[in-house]
């Protein structure tokens, strides 16, 4: 007798259940899943925006086109897209990681409180800003009279020296690097702080009744436990730096050149948006979400392995 | 220990360099800050003077007047207030509504769900924006909210973030309102809402950020100078030939108020947004 009605209070709420997903699932089916699969349709087509003839299969024509050797020598090839893109992302993440370590390495070993959370504070303030207004901020501060040429002169000992922030190629490309270093550190600098306080005090103690100095400590016992967060930290901040867009579109605007700072997602833009080729621009996008398909799943994987960490 | 640690001269250069990066981080806000109450020529005056002389109000006037003095900044501001909120609000009430029939309730086909959800975290937007934008062609609703709204109504890191906080929630309140004769969206309402408030500030924050600070999407959707929003409106200052340096400072930081006000109130789940990540772990 009891197992009749509950089973029909158990129908009825899986009823409920499936009712609470089914927004979220017609969402994703139309805001994610169909535009992933038209980018990869799409990407065998000659396709136009604002053009009347119909879109003319090519096969894989333009996946060619994106890696034809031939065009590796232009300036705003695909290649160099990459080539940018690779560059901006090492260029930046490895110092972030760097820093950032350090930075929460030193925080945390900091007696004061107040001191602690006051530089977490300070570090996170410039990630609140916009995008956009961090790199125009960053663009005054890298102009010719502006405080970047200064504080190098200081620093360099190099009066009057004009460091061509904006202008030389290497420097354009430093200077986006250093927008987003200043943008993200502190942001890092907190997942780093998480990831120590997760590491159990006793194990320093017996370390130090061991004999092991500071050193020893970090080399043998900070980092070794600290791997998985370096991992995810450093996965996490690849797959935003290839991301990159508003920095590089902003230098740009400024009158900067665009080859170095041509990001492929500014060369989707250009190209799909700008230059109206939505087939060319598909190609691109499905190598970038192959890309940070690949990124990701390493960070699946080894996320899982460290889980396992016995303290 | 203690006494040790203090005349350590290691500890010296540990408070350098978090000195030194005190100052890298600041010194570009302060700068801001200075720069927004100065003429051109002391903005780029060699060597830079920190302290404004004077409050000089003409820079805000420009900014909010504009380039073509239609005050088209103030309609821009109303825009990205507009979107970011309807975005954050969606993402809290979708987010939490499917988290909460994700954790409990239990249905065919449930965990795949759940997985399909999640591998939606892998699509960058940067690699859809194409296939979308041709999408907001087609509903010819550029130049409109809805335009500017759509794709970031529902996201699937707020729906993760909710189901695992309510999969903690015990079942047997859920239960007991169910006894007492509750329907199913009352209890969401009234029982699963209320629980949730701290998840519904981190998501609301990180949802209202990212859309004041989304410059990607706009430029994509809205082209009428009407329905731009906030960065949009900043990066014509930087386009210009001849640009208006004290103006675009005042404009960045008339449009980085709002932001710091939440940050200095709601420092917490700011904070906590970002070390929600580690939690992905578990």
């Amino acid at each position: 007798m009891a197992s009749k009605p509950y089973r029909g209070i158990e129908k009825k709420q899986a009823r409920w259940g499936f009712a609470f997903v089914v927004p979220a699932l017609v969402f994703f089916s139309v805001f994610n899943f169909y535009p992933i699969l038209n980018a990869f349709y799409t990407s065998f087509y000659d396709r136009r925006a604002l053009s009347k003839l119909k879109p003319k299969f090519v096969g894989l024509g333009n996946y060619v086109r994106l890696f034809d050797p031939a065009r590796a020598e232009s300036q705003l090839s695909f290649y160099n897209s990459l080539k940018a893109t690779l560059t901006f992302t090492l260029g930046t993440f490895i110092p972030l990681l760097v820093v950032s370590l350090i930075l929460a390495i030193f925080i945390s070993n900091l007696n004061s409180n107040k001191a602690k959370r006051f530089l977490q504070i300070s570090y996170y303030t410039p990630a609140i800003l916009s995008s956009v207004i961090a790199a125009t901020i960053w663009m005054l501060i890298f102009d010719p009279r502006g405080l970047g040429n200064q504080w190098m002169n200081l620093l360099l000992n190099t009066p009057g020296v004009d460091h061509k922030w904006k202008t030389d190629p290497m420097m354009l490309q430093i200077s986006t690097m250093l927008v987003y270093f200043w943008k993200y550190i502190g942001y890092f600098v907190i997942l780093f702080i998480t990831g120590l306080a997760t590491i159990p005090p006793t194990i320093y103690e017996a370390a130090t009744i061991d004999g092991a100095n500071k050193t020893q400590t970090f080399w043998r016992i900070t980092l070794p436990l600290l791997k998985p967060t370096v991992v995810l930290v450093s996965i996490m901040a690849m797959l935003q730096c290839l991301k990159t867009f508003s920095t590089q579109y902003m230098f740009y605007t400024n009158g900067s050149t665009r080859a170095p700072i041509n990001v492929i997602t500014f060369n989707i833009y250009i190209t799909g948006i700008q230059d109206q080729y939505l087939g060319r621009a598909s190609a691109m996008s499905v190598v970038l979400f192959v890309l940070m398909l690949v990124l990701t799943l390493v960070q699946f994987r080894t996320t899982k392995s460290g889980e396992n960490i016995d303290y | 220990m203690q006494i040790q640690q203090k005349y350590n001269p290691l500890n010296l250069l540990v408070y350098l360099v978090l000195i030194i990066m005190l100052l890298f981080t600041l010194m570009p806000i302060v700068f801001m800050v200075t720069a927004s109450m100065m003429t051109k020529n002391q903005i780029l005056r060699m060597p830079f003077k920190w302290i404004p002389e004077g409050f000089n109000s003409i820079n805000f006037t420009r900014a909010i007047v504009g380039l073509d003095g239609n005050y088209i900044y103030l309609r821009n501001i109303l825009n990205s207030l507009i979107v970011s909120v309807s975005v954050a609000v969606s993402t809290v009430l979708l987010g939490s509504l499917t988290g909460y029939g994700l954790a409990k309730f239990r249905f065919k086909g449930r965990n795949f769900i759940f997985i399909m959800i999640m591998a939606t975290m892998m699509i960058p937007f940067e690699a859809i924006m194409i296939p979308l934008y041709m999408v907001v062609m087609k509903l010819r609703i550029q130049n409109t909210y809805v335009g500017l709204i759509l794709p970031f109504l529902v996201s699937a890191f707020g729906i993760f973030q909710m189901r695992q906080y309510l999969t903690t929630f015990p079942t047997e309140f859920l239960d007991a309102a169910r006894v007492d004769g509750k329907s199913e969206l009352g209890i969401y309402w009234q029982i699963v809402l209320p629980n949730a408030k701290p998840v519904m500030a981190t998501l609301s924050i990180m949802a209202f950020r990212s859309q004041w600070d989304n410059l990607l999407w706009p430029l994509l959707v809205s082209q009428s100078e009407k329905m731009k929003t906030i960065p949009q409106y900043i990066t014509a200052f930087a386009a210009e030939r001849n640009t208006d340096e004290g103006a675009m400072m005042a404009a960045a930081l008339i449009a980085s108020i709002p932001m710091f006000v939440l940050f200095m109130s709601l420092t917490k789940y700011f904070i906590g947004g970002s070390a929600v990540y580690e939690s992905r772990k578990g």
